[in-house]
Formats: structure tokens, sequence, C-alpha cells
């Protein structure tokens, strides 16, 4: 299935400055669903290609890295479990870097 | 809640906003766990702020203020809510956006480049002071003569002073600057962490500087960076500026604020309580506050014979760059937020700096 | 600085790899390879972060940071009956020790002197079982209270009297049934740090308790320098920024019982390291890390240390100038028991009480002085229940349920002296607590014309 990733907040910078992704993924072997959970460690093989500890935390996002889902905020959708779509739009969006 | 836990549901599709009970819920606001919907997210986000500045009585009708623009998500949605509200609630203010150029090369320009379209959109004049007019170098000269060590101490007492001599050019009576809750819950922190009792005691207020030349508030004061950063996205779809500083690499968090970020994961309120707590200090009077004079060279309030600025410069233009680089600068900067570049020994580098330039008006 | 994160996985750039070799280089070096103080004796690696020091020297300037503690703010006089908390950790096994060689001297002393005016101090010690709390197997349990029983009886002469007590004591009724309350207050706490903290007002309950009925007049707590930095930042964390002072002094007078902590000064490792070099035995548990706010703040501090090793020390001086409350210090004696030169020692460390605070009103829960902010919103919700009212906002957020209706089960499980301390909230100070409120109210009005 087809996503459009989005970086943003300076998270664009771990990305070779590209801040929007449009990428196809598949739900891992055996699976159905695809979460939120298995686009994290896709993006962190992937996309990011530096100082991933920036990123991600553990197996999320860090604290401090607002996500949405087609414009909502993951934490109403089981933030990790939120199963994702065709056509999903996700915005990363880093509040860790000043502005 | 610590415990609470999360449904997961399908895109929170099924959920509907809390105040009008019609459209889907987009956020959930971490100040009051409520989950809203995008329209009445914006409502209440701008009347709190009108809320903020009403109860602190930050502005008074007929006032002049400038909006301290960086070109960051803070200060761009600042400009934004304050014109709104001056228009919608009659604050009856002229509003001045007041920006700072470095003359940091691939950075400052593109950040500039932000605050002369919200120029534009917000329909407020726009004034820049450059550290060139007004010092005779950019930091990339300075960096070019000092290095990349200490260079954040010229931008730091440069950048405060410029504001100060901008503001006064535009002839405002306050300055507006967008540090938000988070910010200054990590600020009380560092001045824990570093022993600083006066700012420990002044970095809560809403307003500072009321003995300086020009005084600054902080309608923010109360506001999350989340929500901020949503109002952003939501409603702006600018591309925000937020590249890092080329000349602080590296330095763009500290373990203060990536504690902050902690904390608000597991217990959004604790950005509120550190305030709080920091408001609550009771400190003993008998902590001394320097004296302040005026600088014989160029007229800015000092403590000492000169500022830290024309200390500074004297330096740079004689060619001996450390001068006024150490420990005896204490009291200088009256903003707790500028210390953190100032400093420091060894050691305690990698808590104190944040990234500069974008954060520090 | 190239790396300073908690997740950073490169070996290259990181300062402490570039610390390493400097270390090793500068303890080759004649210089450094005597103690700092005595220029005698080799040094134990390791000792202190301010100078290397020998054995005996590290010891000796550990007892002297003790003893300043204890004489500089009247802790212990001769007439004073004292109990240690002892939890078998490194701290409580120090301060064990130096009250216990301090009690040694005051008996060689009497025994010298030719009148006997002097008497010696009593020492009795108190372990709280928090088994029914952790759920600890009781084997586990056993065994360490047969290790702090050896402990302890080492220690004599002068004997001391070791009192074991189980955490459900503070319910006041038979074991069985008070560990089953204690369930069920703990489970009626949802969240991970209220319950952390509950216990912590329980233990505090608890050994109050004991040294009132054993007759105690001093309650002598290990707390160090790097548990006070902890405690600093949680309580900011926490909203309590108006009554923190009150639990970082050397004394804190409020409770029954006066509290001292005669090692504030004195930091966790050094304490570890003496009872490495003294063979002080210590007891473990295996009760978990803290988990929510106290844990985020313990690695936080944790990772500030490593960074600076003055880091914790900071932090409570920071503390420390916030201005303490009235009863943090011990109570002025007029007896004329008590030697003249006492009296007037305490006359001349004690605090000033101009420079405290006095405050009226404590949260019946954790005891914390209330705030103006606290009264003013206690007058906002009169009609709500009144020890929820009457409590400070963190134990309204953190450990009373949020919903209103299980108010009455959560007070009905509380132990008896909370909720007597919270009635007398209502009743017997309840017209002096309005009238607390009225005045802020007026001087807020006042504030705003």
């Amino acid at each position: 299935m087809q996503l459009t990733l989005e970086f943003g907040g300076g998270l664009e910078l771990l990305c070779e400055s590209v801040k929007i992704h449009k990428v196809n993924v598949d739900p891992p072997n055996g699976t159905e669903k695809f979460i939120m959970k298995d686009l994290l460690s896709w993006v962190r093989t992937n996309l990011i290609k530096e100082r991933p500890e920036m990123f991600m935390k553990e197996d999320s996002v860090r604290p401090g890295v607002l996500v949405l889902v087609n414009d909502c905020d993951w934490e109403l959708s089981g933030q990790l479990d939120t199963t994702l779509e065709d056509k999903d739009v996700v915005v990363f969006i880093s509040t860790l870097h000043g502005g | 809640m610590e415990e609470a836990v999360t449904k997961p549901t399908k895109k929170g599709g099924g959920r509907l906003c809390c105040i009008c009970n019609q459209r889907r819920a987009a956020l959930k606001r971490p100040k009051t766990l409520e989950q809203i919907c995008r329209e009445c997210f914006y409502e209440v986000f701008e009347e709190e702020i009108h809320q903020v500045i009403v109860d602190n009585q930050l502005f008074k009708p007929g006032e002049r203020i400038a909006i301290g623009a960086s070109g960051g998500k803070d200060s761009t949605v600042l400009a934004c809510v304050l014109a709104e509200l001056n228009r919608r609630h009659n604050y009856g203010l002229d509003l001045f956006l007041l920006s700072v150029d470095e003359g940091i090369t691939g950075y400052r320009d593109d950040s500039l480049e932000t605050v002369k379209r919200n120029e534009v959109q917000y329909g407020l004049p726009l004034k820049i002071v450059s550290y060139k007019d007004l010092y005779g170098w950019t930091m990339d000269e300075i960096v070019k003569m000092i290095g990349l060590k200490n260079n954040c101490t010229f931008c730091g007492v440069f950048r405060r002073q410029a504001l100060d001599r901008g503001a006064s050019l535009l002839k405002v009576d306050k300055v507006a600057t967008g540090h938000n809750a988070d910010d200054i819950a990590e600020t009380v922190l560092l001045n824990i962490l570093r022993g600083d009792i006066a700012r420990l005691s002044r970095c809560t207020s809403i307003v500072t500087g009321e003995d300086g030349p020009i005084p600054r508030c902080k309608p923010f004061k109360y506001t999350y960076e989340k929500e901020i950063m949503f109002t952003y996205a939501y409603f702006k779809r600018l591309d925000y500026f937020s590249t890092e500083c080329i000349y602080s690499p590296n330095a763009y968090r500290g373990f203060a604020r990536e504690f902050i970020k902690d904390l608000e994961r597991i217990r959004p309120r604790a950005i509120l309580d550190i305030i709080k707590s920091g408001e609550d200090f009771r400190i003993s009077t008998s902590t001394k506050m320097p004296e302040q004079g005026t600088c014989e060279r160029c007229g800015y309030i000092s403590s000492q014979k000169w500022c830290k600025a024309c200390v500074l410069l004297e330096g740079l233009n004689r060619g001996l760059p450390k001068m006024g680089i150490g420990r005896s600068s204490r009291g200088l900067n009256n903003d707790p937020k500028k210390d953190k570049d100032i400093k420091q020994s060894n050691g305690t580098k990698s808590i104190e700096n944040k990234q500069c330039g974008s954060l520090d008006f | 600085m190239a790396c300073n994160s908690s997740t950073c996985q490169s070996n290259s750039g990181c300062y402490k790899r570039e610390e390493e070799p400097i270390s090793s280089k500068s303890s080759d070096s004649n210089q450094q390879s005597l103690c700092v103080k005595c220029k005698f004796n080799e040094p134990v690696s390791g000792t202190s972060d301010d100078g290397r020091f020998c054995r005996e020297c590290f010891r000796s300037n550990l007892y002297g940071k003790f003893k300043l503690a204890v004489t500089s703010n009247a802790m212990i006089t001769p007439s004073d009956n004292l109990l240690v908390a002892f939890s078998g950790g490194s701290s409580s096994r120090v301060v064990l020790q130096f009250v216990h060689e301090m009690q040694q001297r005051a008996q060689k002393n009497f025994d010298a002197s030719k009148d006997r005016s002097l008497p010696v101090f009593g020492v009795g010690v108190t372990f709280i079982d928090e088994s029914a709390y952790h759920s600890v197997p009781s084997s586990e349990i056993d065994k360490a209270i047969e290790d702090i029983k050896s402990i302890v009886s080492n220690l004599a002469p002068p004997a001391k009297q070791l009192h074991v007590v189980p955490i459900e004591s503070v319910f006041s009724l038979d074991s069985l049934y008070g560990k089953e309350r204690l369930k069920t207050l703990e489970d009626s706490v949802s969240d991970a740090t209220g319950k952390e903290d509950l216990l912590l007002h329980l233990r505090m309950l608890a050994l109050q308790k004991v040294a009132s009925e054993n007759g105690y007049n001093r309650l002598v707590l290990g707390l160090c320098t790097s548990r006070i930095a902890c405690h600093v930042i949680t309580a900011t964390v926490k909203g309590q920024g108006y009554s923190l002072p009150a639990d970082i002094q050397y004394v804190d007078a409020r409770w029954e019982i006066p509290v001292v902590l005669p090692l504030r000064d004195c930091l966790a490792p050094e304490l570890n390291i003496l009872c490495h070099l003294d063979g002080l035995k210590t007891v473990e548990f295996s009760n978990g890390p803290c988990s929510g706010i106290n844990g985020l703040v313990s690695s936080f501090v944790k990772l500030l240390q490593e960074e600076n090793p003055s880091r914790e020390c900071t932090i409570v001086r920071t503390a420390g100038k916030l201005t303490p409350f009235h009863f943090n210090r011990i109570p002025e004696l007029n007896d004329s028991n008590v030697p003249l030169a006492t009296r007037r020692r305490q006359k001349r460390f004690n605090l000033k009480p101009s420079e405290s605070i006095s405050s009226e009103s404590f949260c019946p829960l954790c005891f914390s002085p209330l705030s103006k902010s606290d009264l003013l919103s206690l007058s906002s919700c009169q009609n709500y229940d009144i020890l929820d009212a009457a409590c400070c906002s963190s134990c309204r957020f953190q450990i009373f349920p949020k919903d209103p209706s299980s108010m009455e089960h959560f007070l009905s499980v509380l132990p008896q002296p909370l909720l007597a301390r919270a009635k007398n909230c209502s009743n017997g100070n309840h017209s002096s607590l309005r009238k607390q409120i009225q005045d802020c109210l007026l001087s807020e009005s006042e504030d705003e014309t």
C-alpha cells in the first residue's frame, strides 16, 4: 500500500532534507495489518540516514516528536497500534529543535 | 494519569470532539487531556491566550508592542494569534514584528524570509536589526575570527541588546516573545541544576525587565509547545523554519529538554506543575541584584562600566576576542534563556545549551 | 560534546572515552599518589571527587560532615533518645554506624567524668518491613531481618533495641487484616507515582508511631545529598515548589517526633565506599526500580551526576537557598536541666525565625505545608469532600481517586492517623482554616487594587 510521509521541524535533515516521501510498504510476513509500529521500524531502516536517535527512542518516536495520521493526533488512534491504510498521510514533526 | 491506556480505535474515527460533540476529535490536549476537534481547539487555544493576557494585564490600550520574530513556530504563531486577538477583542495595540539578523549565511537569511511572509500575511510592519549595522560585525565574520568556541557567547549578548535597540527604534512599550510553557519549565530546571538562585526567582515571571529599558512579556507562558505545533501544522502549513544554527552543531537539545519531553509523555501536567513550583518558590530577599547603571560607551543598561556587548566588541575590534569571556560576566544578562549560551566550564556544556539563534528571542 | 545522548551507541567521540587516558596518567604521577589531606598515606581509589583521600582521611572527612551537621543543628543532646531508621541500605547503615560511634564517645566521656553530670543519649533502631506492599517473598524478608538483627546486636555496647515493624501496623489492627487493608488502599491509587509516594507517607507514619510508642524523641534518617537532590527535582516536577524547602533541611520538626538528617551533606557513592572499606554490612532487597516520575527523575539526576560530579551538590545547594519553614529547627529548650553550653550553641546556629515561613495548614496525606494557592483552591470547592479539599494539589492529583464516588471507599481504608489529621482540619481547625482562606482572598484583592 502507498503512504505519504512528511517530516518537519528539522526531522527532514535526518532523511537527506527531503520533507515528503511517497512510499510503498507491505504488512510484515504473516500479518494482515500494517501498524504504526511497523512503519516506524520501516522508516528507521529505509529513510533515516543519520542520527536515528533523534527520531526514535526505544521502539517509539522520541518524546517531543508529534505524529499526525491523516491530520489526527496519533494519541487518539492508539499510537504504535494505529492501523494504517492505503493512501494514509503520516506527519512527523519534531518540537525539539527550537523555534 | 500515567496508567491511562488509549484503546486502539480506527484513527480515532469513532471519537467526537468533547466540546462540540459533532466533529471528529483531532487532538488530545496535554493540559486537560480532552479530545477535541480542530475547530474547537483553535477557539479554546486563542481564548486561553486572551485570558492570560487579560488576567495578567499584559497590554494596555494604545500601546505599541513588538513581537520578537525569529521565523520559528513560536513567534510565527504568536504573531498570528496576537494580530487576531487584537482585532477580535479590540486591544487597541499597534503591533510590529521585530527580527534580528545575526548575519549567518544560509541560516538566518532563510528564516528572515519566513518573517517577511508573516509581515504580508498579518499586515504587521517588520523591523530587522542586523549585527552588521549595530556592531559592524556579522556572526559569519565573528566566527571567522574566533572560531567555533564561545561564538554563542557573542551571539547571545549581541542578540539581547539588538532586540532592545530594535525595540527602541520602533518606540515600542513592550516586547512580546514566544517562550512557551515547555521553555519556561526547562529554564526552571536549568536554573536549579546550575544553582542560579537569582534567575530562578525571576524566570517564571510573565513580565520581565520592567526596570530595564523595555519590558518583555510571554503570552505563551502557559501554552504547551505541542499545541503551538498543532496550530502551526494545521493552520499555517508553512515551512516553518527549523534548521539547526550552523554554528552550534549538535547543540540543539540538552538533557533538560529531553527530560521535559519524557515527563510530558508520562504526565502531561508536569510541565505546568514545574512552572507552578517555580512561581511558588520562596527565595529570601537577601540575594543581591547587581546595581543597574548605564554603559559609559553606548548608554545601554549595565552593571559595569561598559556593557557586555561593548567589552566583547572592543575585544573583536582590537583583535583580542577572548576579552570579556569568562566567569566575571554574571548578572549582566537578565534573560534566563540567554545564559544557556554564555557558559561554561567543560563538563557542564551539554545541559546548558540548546539551539542558539532560533529560540532565543 | 560530540554526544550526550543516552541512546548513543557510537564508541568514538564520547567524552567518557576521552577522559580515560587522562585519569590513568594522573594516577601515575608521584604527586597524585599521596592522600591530599595527610600527604602521607596512599589514597584509596575513587574515594572522593574533590580529592583523593587515604582511608583514614576519607573516613574522618565523612564523619566530620556528619558531626558538623549534628552539632551545628543541635540534633542530639545528652538527654535525647534517638531512633535510627534503618532500611538496610548503605546510607542508613552509615548513619547507624556514626550515631553508634558518637554514642560510644559520649559513653567514654561519661565514664571518665567525675560528677557524671552529662547523661549519654540513647539509641534505638527500627526497620520497617514493607514486604506486604512490595510482595517480597517471606523467605527473603526473614533472612533480611536476621541480618539486621545481627548487625544491630554486633554494635553493642551500649545496647540498642531493635524494633522490627511491619508497614501495615499503621492501621493499628491485627496483621492479617492490616495487610488486606494495605492492599486495598494500594489498589485504590491508580497512578504509579502516587502509589510510591503513598508508601513514603505510610512509612513516615510507621516510623513516627514506633518512635512515639517507645519513648524516642528524635528520628534519625540516612537521607544523603544524592537522595535529597532527587527529591528536589521530583517535588518541583510535582508542583510542590512551596513545600519543598520543608523536606530538605537538617531538621524537620513538623512531626510529633522531630526528624533529623545528619547525612544531608554526604554523597551516595561516598557512603557506599565507606561501607565497602569498613566492611559495614548492608541488606539488599529486590524491590525493583522506581517507576513513573520518581524513576524518570532518578535516572535524569544520575545522568547529570555522571556528566558533572558536583551536580547533586549544586541542586541541593540551590534548593537550600529557598526559605525554610519555622519548624525546620529543633524547638528551643528552656529546660534548666539542659546545660547552658548546649542551649547557647542552639541559639547560635539555629535558624532565625524571621528567615522562615510559618505555616499552619498541612496536607493531611503527605503533611506538606499548604501554600496560599492551595488554600485558595480550597475556597472554590467547599462543598466537596473535606479531606479532598484540604489536601495539596499533588496528592489530589496522584493519590486521590479521580471519581468522587469512590472517595468514600478510599477514605474508609486510610489509616486512622491520616483521617484524624483530616478531621482535625475539618472540625477543630476548620474555622481557622476558613479564616486563613479569607485572609488570602483579602490580601489577593488588595494586591489587585
